[in-house]
């Protein structure tokens, strides 16, 4: 596998509008900056091989790497991915109540992670004035500050990379597929960079079918009502094919059509619905409101939950098998339309050869 | 003793062709002179203002070329003796006036000083004075050497006072910029005493009302004037031959071109076989002086810098007299023997000679010419044009590139003209996209703002300096305001007319001859004209970039005054800000996290890259301790300390 710099990282990521703004590449370097949903890069860098290159998750990837690195052993192709068990749950009698998206499980979680010592740190991602704001949080009271679906790209990677910086050992980290798989790239430690050699993460994943472009999001949201009296946005389950926004006073509808319109093109290519490289995964639970879903793929993951659990923090019931096979069917099906587009692009990428650019290729995954 | 402000008649002096051009100005008499700042014309108004008062002068930096022009002509109507001064570019914002000037006419006599810069030395054009004289119907006159630029001025004066018209006077780069032996004059007495007649006869030209109407009657009286300088032009004595009485080439030749013309005729020993014209009054021609020495050959060289404007007038004559002088062979810009760009040399002129008159020439040696041109292209390190060390434009172009990028909407920046109009260059990280005239920026960016008609969406930045904002960036500036632009202005404001040499310019608290003087604040007049204005401290990255964000998001027209003073100005020179320095066991170098971000990225010269180390240092000698590079170092390996 052909590590590049940051040129190569333009041409082929940032130049083929496939940036998904995991942020990544940002926080490592003076270069790549991350505003408002979008990564740049602010100075020519003329290095030929880069940790920007190696860490983003749209570049050649190899998933025997990722595999071996958390689940110890190869990577085996299954459509949700690795894991050991699926519970449908929530919140337990001794969590902390909050506004929940769901079913408050990854809150919980993320407190109980780092009240048990598992993480001294976690990357979270907030927002200002609607726009995503990752951030570093150290006390585990202000964890439930962050709960909420944000629907958005954040470059919450960047904050993680910043978490390493400072010297942080343990680090939680709750995030996309992208932002999921940007940290197993670092964690792989392509570059063999002192700083970077295996800080201990906890990663909670979060099931994700797109973000959508934070700039183009907020002008959409603009347009429906005043953003700052927004109080909670959801996507219903289907048949219903609206984004719902509310405020105090009202519901405002938005078809689902007009958000996937402003979903960044990257995301098109993204064959991963349940998040894959996490030590568990968590998303709705669909049929039953106020629950999640959550994977259960580490052993790691496994450990905590089953503390949480006994510990009252988590409340859990068996998943249904036909809960399962739905899910595995919407896993395949964005699987199917990852790697398609991912086809069709290289193939126009051939076409148009200048000699140069290349078309990012997927490695173990056929 | 100073020979601008004493008599010294009959002494000789080295003098740079611009001191002899106000020496010239001096021994006619002068009373006021104006004019604005631009390379090469700027030390003739410096050094008249800085004896201005001994010599009872009225001397101005004025806030633009055309105003500067108004101020002198204000002279010229009362009665005294004015000059006005400014680079070629100057002279096409003066114009408009100057195209009425010409017509209604002068009374004190006034010459008009114009440098061009052929090969823009210390320019973004080679524009031409000369056609204006054509355009403007005025005489021009141009010395052709140091003694000439002392003389020459001095007799543009008398010229004047006899057509009572303005008397245009070229000088270039290599004659106004390099020194020669002058030999000083007499001085005349100037008038002194200032009177605006105004109550005579309208018509009266030295007593009616000054201005160009009656349209048809006043434009008769100015060629009638032109006729009168073509017929005194035929005695000039600054119209000069030599060579053999029959030559077998003529070259004819204005300016600093004559000296590169003989230098070329004596390296290929053709003294017996060329002879030169060399022409000072090169509008209007004199007829028959021309006649006369195009009589003598059958070949004519015409030797001038950039645009055909004396080949093309002899052609026009030599059609007229081919009866009486038959019909000559032309060679020059038209057969392509002499460039119509960039400044000529002799080796030019040596080539066109050789070629014309069959004489092999070698310049120098095969051999010592690839050894050299090897040498030079291998042996000498690139370098870059840049900002001095610690600029301040090196700091805001920094903030303003990282801020656009960032900004991700494929936003630009519109330039103008000043040290920063560097900005174009990889030292100022590409940051300008256009680059115009002074004060364009702000226009262009006005227009540009009002694209998102048709679906533009780029954020629209212009940049222009303090003088610049004075000059000619005003009107733009009101003009995006009114019409509902979407702008943000940026003036880089260094506290003085840096680039020419630091002359005050209206923002400041001293005029040209350093009195004090009333300042006009840059953010209270742009509060006067309705629109949000903020100051920071380009060094102040964070505060500044802050700033540029919000503006770069709002709708609309704003100002952002970024302040702070040009690194070389002499308030400033020698004291140092912060002392600086280097922790190499910190400083990442070349690795990935850095990649030597100030030393190949901010660039300042105070940086060196230590190839051995592979880490950057501080060169204390010409670091002005700004701090910069200790906010722009990614792994905070640079220190300031307060010095």
């Amino acid at each position: 596998m052909k590590i590049s710099g940051s040129n190569e990282l333009l041409e082929q990521i940032q130049n083929n509008n496939l940036c998904v703004g995991c942020g990544a590449c940002v926080g490592i370097c003076p270069y790549f900056k991350a505003h408002k949903g979008k990564v740049a890069m602010t100075f020519s860098c003329d290095r030929t091989e880069g940790r920007c290159y190696a860490h983003c998750p749209g570049t050649e990837t190899d998933y025997d790497v990722l595999a071996n690195e958390l689940f110890n052993k190869p990577y085996e192709e299954k459509p949700i991915g690795n894991y050991i068990k699926i519970y449908g749950a929530k919140a337990g009698e001794k969590a902390v109540n909050g506004s929940f998206q769901n079913g408050g499980t990854v809150t919980t979680l993320m407190k109980f992670a780092m009240e048990k010592g598992l993480i001294d740190s976690a990357v979270l991602t907030d927002s200002i004035d609607m726009i995503p704001d990752p951030q570093i949080v150290t006390k585990s009271d202000e964890i439930g500050n962050f709960s909420s679906t944000k629907y958005m790209a954040s470059p919450t990677v960047s904050k993680f990379n910043e978490a390493i910086k400072m010297g942080h050992k343990k680090i939680g980290v709750v995030g996309t597929p992208c932002q999921m798989k940007a940290i197993g790239k670092i964690k792989s430690n392509p570059l063999d960079r002192e700083e970077f050699k295996k800080p201990e993460t906890f990663l909670i994943g979060l099931f994700c079918t797109w973000a959508v472009d934070t700039k183009n999001f907020i002008k959409l949201l603009e347009s429906k009502t005043d953003i700052s009296k927004i109080k909670s946005m959801d996507i219903p389950p289907p048949p219903a094919e609206v984004f719902i926004l509310k405020t105090e006073t009202e519901a405002i509808e938005i078809p689902l059509d007009d958000i996937r319109k402003i979903v960044p093109e990257g995301c098109s290519l993204c064959p991963d619905m349940t998040c894959e490289w996490a030590d568990i995964s968590v998303g709705a639970f669909e049929g039953r409101s106020g629950w999640n879903t959550l994977i259960v793929r580490t052993k790691k993951g496994e450990e905590l939950i089953n503390s949480a659990i006994s510990e009252g923090y988590l409340t859990v019931e068996e998943f249904p098998d036909e809960n399962v096979t739905h899910l595995t069917k919407g896993s395949v099906g964005k699987k199917k339309r990852g790697l398609a587009k991912r086809e069709e692009l290289m193939k126009s990428m051939d076409q148009n050869d200048n000699g140069s650019a290349t078309a990012p290729s997927v490695v173990g995954f056929r | 003793m100073s020979i601008f402000t004493e008599e010294q008649n009959g002494t000789r002096h080295l003098l740079m062709g611009n001191e002899a051009i106000v020496r010239g100005a001096i021994e006619a008499g002068l009373d006021v002179a104006a004019g604005y700042p631009g390379t090469p014309s700027s030390e003739i108004i410096e050094t008249l203002a800085k004896y201005a008062e001994k010599n009872n002068h009225y001397v101005e930096w004025s806030v633009n070329e055309k105003v500067a022009l108004e101020v002198a002509a204000a002279g010229s109507f009362s009665g005294l003796r004015s000059l006005a001064v400014m680079k070629q570019p100057g002279l096409n914002v003066a114009s408009d006036f100057l195209l009425h000037l010409s017509a209604s006419g002068t009374r004190g006599p006034m010459v008009l000083l114009c440098a061009d810069d052929p090969g823009a030395l210390s320019s973004i054009n080679e524009g031409e004075t000369r056609f204006y004289a054509r355009l403007m119907e005025i005489p021009l006159i141009e010395p052709g050497n140091f003694q000439e630029a002392k003389d020459m001025m001095k007799w543009a004066f008398e010229l004047s006072e006899e057509i009572r018209n303005i008397v245009l006077v070229r000088t270039v780069t290599r004659l106004s910029h390099a020194s020669g032996n002058v030999t000083l004059g007499e001085r005349k007495e100037s008038v002194g005493k200032a009177f605006f007649k105004n109550d005579g006869f309208i018509l009266d030209p030295m007593e009616g009302s000054v201005m160009s109407a009656p349209v048809a009657y006043k434009h008769g009286e100015q060629q009638v004037k032109l006729k009168r300088c073509a017929e005194i032009f035929e005695k000039s004595p600054f119209n000069v031959y030599e060579g053999p009485v029959n030559p077998e080439l003529l070259i004819i030749t204005s300016s600093i071109c004559d000296l590169y013309s003989k230098e070329a005729v004596s390296l290929l020993n053709a003294e017996k076989r060329v002879g030169i014209l060399k022409l000072g009054t090169t509008f209007p021609l004199p007829p028959k002086l021309i006649e006369q020495y195009l009589a003598k050959a059958d070949k004519i060289l015409i030797v001038e810098e950039v645009l055909p404007f004396l080949e093309e007038s002899i052609k026009v004559l030599a059609a007229e007299l081919a009866p009486t002088i038959g019909a000559k062979q032309f060679f020059g810009k038209a057969n392509g023997d002499i460039p119509m760009v960039n400044e000529l040399n002799p080796d030019i002129v040596v080539t066109a000679l050789s070629s014309i008159l069959g004489i092999e020439y070698k310049e120098v040696d095969e051999e010592y010419k690839k050894r050299a041109s090897e040498i030079c292209f291998f042996g000498s390190p690139a370098r870059e044009t840049t900002f001095c060390p610690g600029c301040p434009h090196r700091a805001s172009f920094f903030s303003i590139n990282k801020n656009i990028s960032m900004d991700n909407r494929s936003g630009f920046t519109c330039g103008d003209i000043g040290c920063y109009s560097m900005g174009m260059l990889p030292g100022g990280f590409s940051t300008l996209k256009t680059l115009h005239a002074m004060g364009s920026g702000t226009g262009l960016a006005s227009g540009f703002g009002k694209m998102t008609k048709f679906g533009m969406e780029q954020p629209v930045v212009s940049v222009c300096g303090d003088s610049t904002f004075f000059h000619s960036a005003m009107p733009p500036l009101v003009n995006a305001i009114h019409n509902n632009s979407n702008l943000t202005m940026i003036v880089l404001d260094n506290s003085g007319t840096a680039m020419t040499g630091f002359q005050p310019h209206p923002g400041l608290e001293v005029d040209a001859t350093g009195s004090e003087a009333p300042k006009i604040d840059i953010p209270s007049v742009c509060k006067g004209m309705g629109v949000n204005v903020e100051v920071c401290d380009p060094f102040d990255l964070a505060k500044t970039q802050e700033t540029l964000f919000k503006f770069l998001e709002s709708d609309g027209v704003n100002v952002l005054v970024l302040k702070q003073i040009c690194a070389l100005s002499p308030e400033k020179k020698g004291k140092k800000m912060f002392n600086m320095s280097i922790d190499d066991s910190v400083c990442l170098g070349g690795e990935c996290g850095c990649n030597k971000m100030c030393t190949r990225v901010l660039s300042c010269p105070g940086l060196i890259w230590d190839r051995e180390t592979e880490k950057s240092t501080i060169n204390d000698v010409i670091c002005i301790g700004c701090g910069v590079c200790a906010s722009v170092c990614p792994s905070g390996a640079i220190k300031k300390e307060e010095a």
